[in-house]
């Protein structure tokens, strides 16, 4: 599959890190170095930029999600163990291409979503809807959410959702951050300072998850 | 390659132009409002039927989200313009704590009120998915009109919506109909 970055790393864990539909930003790329130091291999994704796509959230629903499975079928071929992580609406291709997978090629992979945007309707004074991705019996997934989000209220009932589809789903809250604080156009001291860090998070993260 | 950069780099400029402007007035069909249920910066809890007899603009924002606070000088250039005319300008803080409300209204002097909702509970009754986010209600606290993203309250559609429903409350009681504002 093009358009992607390879951080390679003799540890045991592949990190494979699939964009939004903004691509990606120079803390993204710093982070997956930073990981790929730590021992953690990245592959890093764009999938907009690999698919010729607007830069849109919704040019994300497009990417073939087959594509996505067999290329986490390869990454699982290698015998690391496999963490998918997805941004905004990356989220919906990354489920998707989870659905398509055997339950047992399932239960192996975790995933984790920074704010992940799962809406076909989110209209005031409308209930929000969310899309069907399938299956996600077996699988682990985790929702990394800044606080400061119009999301943030609305969480409880994606997580819901997620459940719904039989994931197993946790949530960590990201205190004083905004989505997508790594690409602000006016970022706070404590967002650049973050974005700086956004490697040792996603490695708490991976970490105290226990994800293995 | 190099094209598609090119492209790319439309799109990207396309979307920071739409974000940059709301879309437009969406009209309602005169819809009930939901429960507003709130305190206001001295702990005193408000509702909607503290404005009855007014037209309401209830706005919901944060602190951090830079097009709610680019929109808050219109809305107080709008509340001194209508001054002594039955319009209610109400700002809802969208789950943040009052630390965080009081730090942001000692940079920005207003007005109006402000609503606490820390727990996000009236983001939730109103279905609201982006900030900014707001309602205009008659004076009968009907859901008139819905905007989503930011816009310069005091001119333009804004202000002109705003007259329409005022020019309704000097008007004898009658059924409603939305007035449309996009060409069909």
């Amino acid at each position: 599959m093009p358009d992607y970055r390879d951080f390679p790393a003799q540890g045991e864990r592949l990190l494979l890190w699939v964009t939004s539909e903004r691509g990606r930003a120079e803390p993204e790329l710093q982070a997956a170095q930073q990981l790929a130091e730590r021992g953690i291999a990245v592959w890093s994704l764009d999938p907009v930029s690999a698919y010729f796509l607007p830069q849109l959230p919704s040019s994300l629903d497009a990417v073939p999600a087959q594509d996505l499975a067999d290329w986490l079928r390869a990454a699982q071929a290698g015998g690391k163990r496999v963490v998918v992580y997805a941004v905004s609406r990356a989220a919906v291709p990354v489920l998707r291409a989870v659905a398509l997978l055997q339950p047992v090629e399932r239960q192996q992979l975790c995933v984790l979503l920074m704010y992940p945007n799962l809406y076909t309707v989110a209209e005031p004074l409308a209930e929000p809807d969310y899309l069907d991705v399938g299956s996600l019996s077996g699988l682990r997934v985790r929702v990394l959410q800044p606080r400061r989000s119009a999301a943030t209220p609305w969480l409880p009932g994606l997580l819901d959702h997620l459940t719904q589809r039989d994931a197993t789903v946790s949530q960590v809250i990201l205190e004083n951050l905004r989505e997508g604080y790594w690409m602000r156009e006016t970022p706070t001291e404590f967002e650049i300072a973050e974005s700086r860090r956004m490697g040792d998070m996603l490695l708490r993260e991976l970490d105290t998850w226990k994800c293995k | 390659m190099q094209m598609k950069r090119l492209l790319s780099v439309c799109v990207m400029g396309l979307v920071f132009a739409a974000g940059a402007q709301a879309a437009g007035f969406e009209p309602r069909a005169a819809t009930p409002a939901p429960e507003l249920k709130a305190n206001d910066m001295n702990g005193s809890a408000k509702s909607l039927a503290d404005y009855r007899g007014k037209v309401v603009l209830l706005n919901f924002w944060a602190s951090w989200c830079p097009p709610c606070l680019r929109e808050m000088p219109s809305m107080e250039r709008l509340r001194l313009k209508m001054v002594g005319r039955p319009l209610a300008i109400v700002a809802l803080d969208s789950a943040e704590t009052a630390d965080e409300v009081k730090a942001f209204l000692s940079r920005m002097k207003l007005g109006f009120p402000v609503l606490l909702d820390p727990e996000g509970s009236n983001t939730k009754r109103w279905k609201v998915f982006a900030l900014p986010t707001s309602f205009l209600l008659d004076a009968e606290g009907r859901v008139r009109y819905v905007l989503t993203g930011p816009t310069e309250w005091d001119e333009g559609e804004a202000l002109e919506v705003i007259e329409s429903l005022l020019a309704e409350t000097q008007l004898p009681a009658k059924r409603v109909e939305p007035r449309r504002l996009t060409p069909q």
